[in-house]
């Protein structure tokens, strides 16, 4: 505005005559005008552009995994994985039998193994305890002419300590006092140059060695199934993995051949827009040296077909192998984590079992140049089981095991903090004294400002160890899911996550409570209803819609959460193993936007994989954007009357 | 009552007795309080956790009483030596050669802990320009724009959709925001150079120069830029609000009296909006310090042993240089490196100093809205 002539009647003058401006009339009020006008055009457009990069990078995502799907299928890599589906399944099935015979045979070794390795734990604690001392004496020891005293004297320093650390070592009650005695003695005197081991730890091995073998007799038949069971397929992945190489190296002419067409693609591209009709002549050359056979990929994908037979012809053997192999498991194991580990294993073996016999009509049924169309592409991300990246075989990218890690998160998070914060806003709008309301309001308000990659760090530093040890505690195993295995878990991102999103559902569902109208409550009062039938009866029913909503936005808050989920969820790509009930929540898993934070950094910007991440993102953005329209519908349709 | 008699004599038949309408009130009561106060108790643990891990780390005991190495130095690598005397030596880099040559033979091991020895002075510099540049962009675009929404726009079907979308852009994740800034403001922003590079989307001639689209690439200014428009959306929709809290009859004698549209707005409304405005604007800005995600690819490195300033570009290096930022730091610390004792002291230490940071942004809007309301009141 600097443009005017500062005068005082300048105002006054500009109403009726704009001053000049570049030889245009311009007044100083539109000019103040546009300026705001082009400063909000400049937001809103950037805003907009926000939707339009992501789409941008999104959608060609698509185009890019229909071609992959297309060479995944051409080169032949499909057909192999018909084969590779039951032989997965049989390891699934198999590691269920392992831990079954392993529970068992631990009946009979158990004892003998926490002897041994409780010892085991004792000495090697006992070992680091003293390690500056242990390298002195073999310094000593191996130095030509260490005054003997002085090796003494190293010596006799070890023992000392020896003796201290062990004095220090709480042994499970597994020992004998005659034992106790001895282990005093034999780890007390430990020394880095003894020839043999400590007495003790021989006896305890040798005890653990007896046990194992009467184990190993007794289980025989069974551990014979096992081995049964696992021999199966031997033939199969023999056949598997010869023609899964031939697949895997059509794959990768492939890819080669894509590049070289892109490659001479660009260098058409620069020939034409070639500024001096040298360059152009070179870069024409250049195009055209390059050679673009087309891949044979019927010829190549005929002796892969071709061993279709040979596989039909094992799959009644390995059938009828493993029907056999199963004849010899027990029954019922000797526990009760084996017993129902063999009965998992019989309920899925039919399903297994039928998978196998109807692989070879799949296989037969399947074509090579069938054609894969573009929605395929989008299915095959949106219900696609599988997000598997950087691997030598084939890369999926699909989003349901990031999803369910998200949903399951959220619900968790859910479940935890609507009960608290509802709680607490009936209680804060309607029981508690002004006093108690200056105290609570900011206190909660002051939880948002935490920074969620705060949280994050006392998920890893202090939530993750007393989930962790609250779960060994021995009168709290009747809930499901303890022991916890994994430190970082869905339960503990859940939870602190719920303590985020506690602020803003607190105070939107405290502003509903607040904005039903006085006279909902005088009414209900002058009826006679005592305090608590107004607040459950009238006042919190006539706040619903927005309690619902306060739920929603928390949700959103929820699922968008990046840092929290990406340093405590515990980041592994699978579809939670639900067959635990309750205790699934105890199982790490990975999210859609903690998925972004870690891969987004080592991707290349226009990889199938790069693309795959913004899709993602899409995915989230329209996440976020359904739930502020859910609430938004749900607030302005149960809108209470203006009374 | 078939009590005993004397014991009847010796109870108030009057007293208050609690009916069982009365306990169940009570016994519900008593749960929502728990429940409220749960809240409050976890949130004051985390706070007293953090403030005794890390309280020790800032402060000592002996003058200066503040911790000067630790907001001074630049986060440097730990090594962890010990002799065979058992006598254990922290130290950086190049007093670990010192104390090894002096050591000779008498070292017996040697442990390195990535970033978690010196300071972080690094960290702490990137999140106060981030910050800055941050405020200036958010603030000029956020309240010019809700300015002209609220004061010059024509209402009609096109603001209503566009307000509605800038709503629905506050609740966007804040990763998808990293998405786009990585796409956009790191890969596509425009800049003026002579030499464009071969990535660039369009490059324009200018004669003198040529305007490139190639990115300002990881930088104060893209991680800046990311931050701003995280946080845009809530302060445009909170300072409209604002705006249009104030009462249509200022506006109104205003104008009636002669003033020119802008003065209105500069006069008789800006400062009665100004209270919410600021407000907001401060607990967006605490909310961009706090943000990780947009700038783990738009700005952030996990390690760089300069200022800013002090590379290649010289100053300009404040807008054009990467930077170490508190939050990504803290990750880096919490995520990328083992856990152990001697890596406590740099994790605590920074959390410590990253909330009081934040907190001190809070706490300063909330002073702020009181002080500033007191004084426009209508």
């Amino acid at each position: 505005m600097n443009e005017e002539k500062p005068s005082p009647s300048s105002d006054f003058q500009g109403l009726i005559k704009p001053p000049s401006f570049l030889g245009l009339r311009v007044d100083r009020q539109s000019l103040i005008k546009h300026f705001f006008t082009g400063s909000a055009a400049v937001t809103i457009l950037t805003l907009f552009l926000i939707m339009y990069s992501l789409l941008k990078e999104g959608t060609g995502f698509i185009p890019t995994y229909q071609f992959e799907l297309k060479v995944y299928r051409q080169a032949g890599l499909e057909f192999c994985d018909f084969i590779q589906k039951p032989l997965t399944e049989n390891t699934a099935l198999l590691s269920k039998l392992n831990r079954a015979v392993n529970a068992d045979t631990a009946t009979l070794t158990q004892k003998a193994q926490v002897r041994r390795d409780a010892l085991f734990l004792a000495k090697g604690r006992v070992e680091e305890k003293t390690a500056r001392l242990r390298e002195a004496v073999t310094e000593a020891v191996e130095t030509a002419n260490t005054p003997p005293e002085k090796l003494a004297q190293a010596r006799q320093a070890l023992n000392e300590a020896n003796a201290k650390a062990v004095g220090e070592e709480a042994f499970p009650d597994v020992y004998s006092a005659e034992e106790r005695r001895q282990i005093a003695s034999d780890l007390g005197t430990l020394q880095p140059d003894a020839a043999e081991p400590p007495a003790i730890i021989k006896t305890l091995s040798a005890e653990f060695a007896e046990q194992d073998r009467i184990a190993k007799e007794k289980y025989a038949g069974f551990l014979e199934a096992v081995e049964a069971f696992e021999e199966a397929t031997e033939p199969i992945v023999e056949l598997h993995d010869g023609i899964a190489e031939l697949a895997k190296s059509t794959k990768e002419a492939a890819v080669q051949q894509h590049m070289a067409e892109d490659a001479k693609a660009q260098l058409l591209a620069a020939a034409e827009s070639a500024k001096t009709p040298e360059a152009k002549a070179n870069f024409q050359k250049e195009a055209d040296a390059t050679s673009l056979e087309a891949i044979d990929y019927k010829g190549k994908i005929e002796p892969i077909v071709a061993k279709l037979p040979e596989y039909e012809a094992m799959v009644p053997t390995y059938v009828a192998a493993i029907k056999a192999a199963m004849e010899k498991v027990p029954q019922k194991g000797e526990t009760k984590e084996s017993t129902a580990l063999i009965n998992e294993v019989r309920k899925q073996l039919p399903k297994h079992l039928t998978h196998a016999e109807e692989s070879p009509a799949l296989m037969k049924a399947w074509q090579w140049d069938k054609p894969i169309p573009m929605v395929q592409a989008l299915t095959a991300f949106l219900f696609g089981g599988d997000w598997i990246t950087n691997s030598s075989w084939q890369d999926f990218y699909g989003v349901v095991p990031l999803l369910t890690g998200s949903l399951l998160i959220a619900v968790i998070a859910l479940v935890i903090a609507l009960p608290l914060s509802v709680g607490a806003a009936i209680y804060t709008n309607q029981f508690a004294s002004p006093r108690e309301q200056e105290l609570i309001k900011p206190f909660i308000e002051f939880i948002q400002a935490i920074p969620s990659v705060v949280l994050g760090f006392i998920g890893i530093s202090v939530v993750g160890d007393l989930i962790k040890e609250t779960s060994n505690v021995a009168w709290l195993q009747w809930i499901p899911g303890f022991p916890v295995q994994e430190r970082l878990n869905m339960f503990n991102a859940g939870l602190l996550l719920a303590l985020m999103a506690i602020p803003t559902m607190f105070s939107l569902a405290e502003d509903a409570i607040q904005n039903v109208p006085r006279a909902f409550s005088e009414a209900s009062e002058a009826l006679g209803a005592t305090k608590l039938q107004t607040v459950f009866r009238v006042i919190f029913p006539a706040s619903l819609s927005g309690v619902f909503a306060a739920m929603l936005l928390g949700l959103g808050r929820i699922i968008g959460e990046t840092m929290v989920v990406l340093l405590v969820a515990g980041n592994r790509i699978a579809i939670p193993d639900f067959s635990d009930g309750i205790g699934t929540v105890f199982q790490p898993a990975h999210t859609l936007t903690g998925i972004i934070a870690q891969e987004l950094g080592e991707v290349s910007k226009g990889s199938s994989h790069w693309q795959a991440l913004f899709m993602v993102g899409i995915l989230l953005f329209t996440i976020s954007l359904l739930i502020n329209f859910v609430s938004r519908k749900v607030v302005k349709r149960f809108q209470l009357p203006k009374i | 009552m078939h009590a005993p008699a004397t014991s009847a004599l010796l109870e108030n038949p009057f007293a208050k007795r609690r009916s069982h309408r009365e306990t169940y009130e009570f016994i519900v009561r008593s749960v929502l309080r728990g429940a409220t106060y749960l809240i409050l108790f976890a949130t004051a643990a985390i706070f007293l956790h953090i403030i005794v891990k890390g309280s020790p780390i800032l402060f000592q005991a002996k003058a200066p009483f503040i911790n000067v190495e630790f907001l001074t130095k630049l986060p440097e690598t730990l090594h962890v030596l010990e002799d065979k005397q058992g006598h254990i030596y922290k130290t950086d880099p190049k007093g670990a050669d010192a104390i090894k040559h002096q050591l000779g033979d008498n070292l017996r091991q040697e442990k390195t802990i990535s970033y978690s020895g010196g300071g972080i002075l690094g960290p702490i510099v990137g999140t106060f320009l981030l910050v800055l540049v941050c405020i200036v962009i958010a603030l000029f675009l956020g309240i010019s724009s809700a300015i002209y929404l609220s004061e010059y726009a024509k209402p009609g079907k096109f603001i209503e959709w566009v307000r509605l979308a800038i709503l629905n852009l506050a609740g966007v994740p804040s990763v998808v925001f990293g998405l786009f800034g990585l796409g956009v403001f790191v890969l596509a922003a425009p800049v003026f150079t002579n030499t464009p590079l071969d990535r660039a989307l369009l490059v324009i001639p200018l004669g003198f120069t040529q305007m490139s689209f190639q990115g300002w690439d990881t930088s104060v200014l893209s991680g800046a830029f990311t931050l701003a428009f995280v946080i845009l959306p809530v302060i445009i929709t909170a300072s409209e609000e604002c705006l249009r809290a104030v009462p249509m009859g200022f506006r109104e004698t205003s104008l009636a009296l002669g003033a020119t549209r802008w003065q209105t707005i500069w006069r008789s409304v800006l400062p009665f909006a100004m209270p919410g405005i600021l407000t907001s604007s401060i607990l967006g800005i605490a909310r961009a310090a706090g943000e990780t995600a947009p700038i783990m690819f738009t700005a952030a490195l996990a390690f760089k042993d300069k200022l800013p300033w002090q590379g290649e570009a010289g100053f300009g290096g404040v807008f054009t240089e990467s930077v170490q930022a508190l939050p990504y730091h803290i990750y880096t610390l919490a995520a990328r490196i083992p856990q152990n004792e001697y890596s406590e002291r740099a994790q605590y230490g920074s959390v410590f100093v990253f909330l009081v940071l934040v907190m001190t942004l809070a706490t300063a809007s909330v002073l702020l809205r009181r002080k500033l309301r007191a004084k426009y009141k209508w």
